[in-house]
């Protein structure tokens, strides 16, 4: 049953990918940090990420002192932060876990990832993309560090656009007029899917905007899921659900897999990693799919925000801090991991270490895309990520109100502003019992 | 000779002091009384024990964590501490309008469920106590059958007939051009309704089939010499006879329905309008194992707890006083 699979965890399985014989590559001269020590530490280390064992492989095959014992769990919808909780309160969470970034600030809260401040070197530090660091870090303290960062832009369908004689929209409003002209002129086609199950999705465009769901600027959590440029956003998407000029449903769905594979929807508006994940899945549509920078409420300022990635962080458990840290650097930030990453031909990663950039782009298999670089288009979009956001400190929970009432929209009841408010007011009871500092200052 | 002496030892030692007067009887009778009280801890500890481990004992945990919390000042990310916090987790349940709607949808499906249930039940417990069904005992099993299914392989059993794409039964309607959608928007409750009718109304059949076999032939008979036909028989003889069965399985049915999770946390999976805080279960589930809010689950369970026996209390309390006025 594929029910509703939390977008964000198939996102970050989909985003790692098995490095089948690219361990041997791996080779490099990295032992050298570690070597020296004589004895081996051992730590334990959790994920939902697909293709972790080979990564885990790749690293212990070339660190002496460190070695990584994985444990594969089940993506964090599907039961993984349930299983990490309960482990740490039960006092045997693994040294390192991976955490998506909505949820890092719960997870800090809880006191499950531990303050690593004092551990990220500063080398790691200037390597980060600031706006990545910027999510996992609250109060001045780091809580994890992120592993990729993954601007949203818009997959089209290059043949299908040619046919219907559209060029590649730059506002939302050329995008607007370009839905309603498909609709118009195919009935059973869409330029694109408002996704139901879309919070990460909906947050991604919200973003952009220049939204700001959550801001411990001054000392509480201020909380206003329905701000002016997330009404924006909702009355927006509103306007083009009510005049039927795109597709209601929930992407991860056997519909929306149909809607795509059959080419019945012209875009899809997602995070850089879906790159990957269509090329592994639609193996068939070789050729026909390009990505383009996403639609821009003011061109003359352009913005975007991300949509999925994942972050490492260190567990309150863990006894060898030091050696987890030494593992999730090179995970983050050697070559070899990403290389290895990436010779799957499964994933399309963008990695949050920014010399890893160049990396990507001469490993990324480009004939999938007919030959564009989309690793230089995501360096692009990735320095207009805006600054400032934060997630909650219950994203999940906020997640599915918010999701269950799109669902409603879906289904003809209610509208994506009241979706936008009662997430707020159904975020707010549990963060008072919490015992958080809140307001609900709009802006 | 040994054979017969072996059992009259014992005796005799007990008896030794039995001809004296008052401080041997006391004993006696002490002993009497001690050996009643073994039995009755005996017989009534294995109660005790199971009221303390699973009722008391949780209860009290749910009491205490509702009123106290891992708390971090400010933004949160400070160390924790476990503090008093009084009624501050009832205050964020009460005032969550995903708990109040949870309660909404369960009153709602209260009102359709429970009067459902008992007329259906009492309905087929007297059709088959009037002797007008044939094949008594096969009805009755094939009536029962769906009680021993467990509500969660139900549950799926109704999905796979529930979901568009791979119901035969959508499949039927469809053909006939009838587009019925039982996971939509007004039809989840009576689908949800449908599964737990389904389960439990042979059960509770048999509870008042076997009810009406306590119903004196007497009475029954006086009834149809006096010129009853079936039907008022059975309702105005038969029913009032079965009255306490039927408040018991009203009120049985009331607490089961007050705490709705099975059906539609798996129904949930293929229906968008299920949501994740369907139920006051489905919250309290929500709120501990989503949203790891202790503090917050044990205070709606508690608030739950205290709404079911309330109900509970308030059933009974009706009946017992509509009783008094019928006997006076």
């Amino acid at each position: 049953m594929p029910g509703r699979p939390d977008r964000r965890s198939v996102l970050a399985a989909m985003a790692a990918v098995p490095l089948t014989g690219a361990v041997g590559a791996c080779s490099g001269g990295n032992g050298a940090s570690s070597a020296g020590t004589g004895r081996t530490t051992r730590i334990t280390f959790w994920s939902a990420l697909r293709g972790s064992q080979e990564v885990v492989d790749a690293f212990n095959r070339t660190h002496k002192s460190v070695q990584v014992d994985f444990q594969q769990i089940p993506s964090g919808g599907q039961g993984g932060y349930a299983k990490l909780s309960n482990a740490a309160r039960a006092g045997n969470a693994p040294d390192v876990a991976t955490i998506e970034y909505p949820q890092v600030p719960g997870f800090a809260i809880d006191g499950v990832a531990r303050d690593i401040t004092d551990l990220v070197s500063d080398s790691l530090r200037r390597k980060l993309l600031p706006q990545a660091l910027a999510q996992t870090t609250f109060d001045q303290r780091v809580f994890s560090v992120p592993l990729d960062v993954e601007p949203m832009v818009m997959h089209y369908r290059t043949d299908l656009f040619d046919r219907y004689g559209l060029q590649v929209a730059r506002t939302w409003d050329e995008f607007a007029e370009q839905a309603r002209a498909v609709r118009r002129k195919a009935a059973d086609r869409r330029l694109a899917l408002f996704p139901t199950d879309g919070m990460t999705q909906f947050a991604a465009y919200a973003w952009q905007a220049g939204a700001q769901w959550f801001d411990t600027s001054k000392g509480a959590w201020n909380v206003s899921l329905a701000d002016a440029p997330s009404r924006r956003v909702a009355e927006y998407w509103q306007r083009l659900i009510d005049r039927d000029d795109v597709f209601v449903n929930a992407v991860e769905s056997r519909q929306s897999d149909a809607q795509i594979g059959n080419g019945l929807v012209l875009t899809r508006l997602s995070g850089a990693w879906d790159a990957g994940a269509q090329m592994n899945a639609r193996p068939g549509q070789k050729g026909q799919w390009r990505i383009a920078p996403l639609p821009q409420w003011d061109a003359g300022s352009p913005a975007v925000g991300t949509h999925g990635g994942s972050t490492f962080a260190i567990t309150k458990d863990s006894r060898r801090p030091e050696a987890a840290m030494e593992f999730i650097e090179w995970q983050v930030s050697h070559p070899d991991s990403l290389r290895a990453r990436l010779s799957s031909g499964t994933s399309s990663q963008y990695p949050a270490a920014l010399d890893l950039v160049s990396v990507g782009r001469k490993a990324f298999d480009r004939s999938y895309y007919g030959g564009q670089d989309i690793y230089g288009l995501y360096e692009q979009e990735a320095e207009k990520i805006g600054e400032g956001w934060l997630w909650g400190p219950r994203m999940s929970a906020t997640q599915r109100v918010m999701q269950d009432s799109f669902a409603r929209v879906g289904g003809g009841q209610g509208s994506l502003t009241e979706s936008l408010r009662t997430a707020q007011e159904g975020t707010m009871p549990d963060l008072k019992a919490l015992g958080l500092s809140t307001t609900q200052r709009s802006t | 000779m040994t054979t017969t002496a072996q059992p009259r030892v014992p005796t005799d030692t007990s008896r030794v002091g039995d001809p004296a007067l008052s401080p041997a009887g006391r004993r006696a009778r002490r002993t009497a009384g001690r050996r009643r009280f073994g039995a009755v801890v005996v017989l009534m500890g294995p109660f005790f024990v199971l009221l303390t481990t699973v009722f008391l004992i949780p209860v009290g945990t749910a009491v205490y964590l509702s009123f106290y919390s891992d708390d971090q000042p400010g933004l949160g990310f400070g160390p924790e501490n476990t503090v008093f916090v009084g009624l501050r987790s009832y205050a964020a349940v009460l005032s969550d309008p995903t708990f109040l709607g949870g309660l909404g949808t369960v009153a709602l499906y209260c009102l359709i469920y429970i009067p459902l249930m008992v007329v259906g039940a009492l309905v087929l417990a007297l059709l088959l106590d009037s002797g007008v069904v044939r094949l008594r005992a096969v009805a009755q099993l094939g009536l029962f059958l769906p009680h021993a299914v467990p509500g969660l392989i139900a549950a799926l059993i109704w999905l796979y007939l529930y979901t568009p794409g791979i119901s035969p039964i959508i499949d039927l309607f469809a053909r006939a051009d009838i587009t019925i959608d039982f996971l939509g928007i007004h039809a989840v409750i009576p689908s949800i309704v449908n599964i737990a009718l389904w389960s439990n109304l042979g059960y509770n059949m048999v509870v008042f089939y076997a009810a009406l076999q306590a119903v004196p032939r007497e009475v029954i008979e006086a009834s149809v010499v006096d010129g009853a036909g079936p039907v008022r028989t059975a309702l105005q003889v038969k029913t009032p006879l079965v009255r306490a069965s039927i408040v018991m399985v009203a009120i049985f049915t009331l607490i089961w329905a007050l705490q709705l999770f099975t059906e539609p946390m798996l129904l949930s999976q293929s229906s968008p309008m299920i949501s994740s805080r369907f139920s006051p279960s489905m919250y309290i589930y929500d709120a501990a194992f989503t949203r790891n809010n202790y503090s917050l689950a044990a205070a709606a369970s508690v608030v739950l707890l205290v709404c079911t026996i309330t109900l509970s209390y308030g059933v009974t309390r009706f009946t017992s006083r509509a009783d008094a006025e019928e006997a006076r």
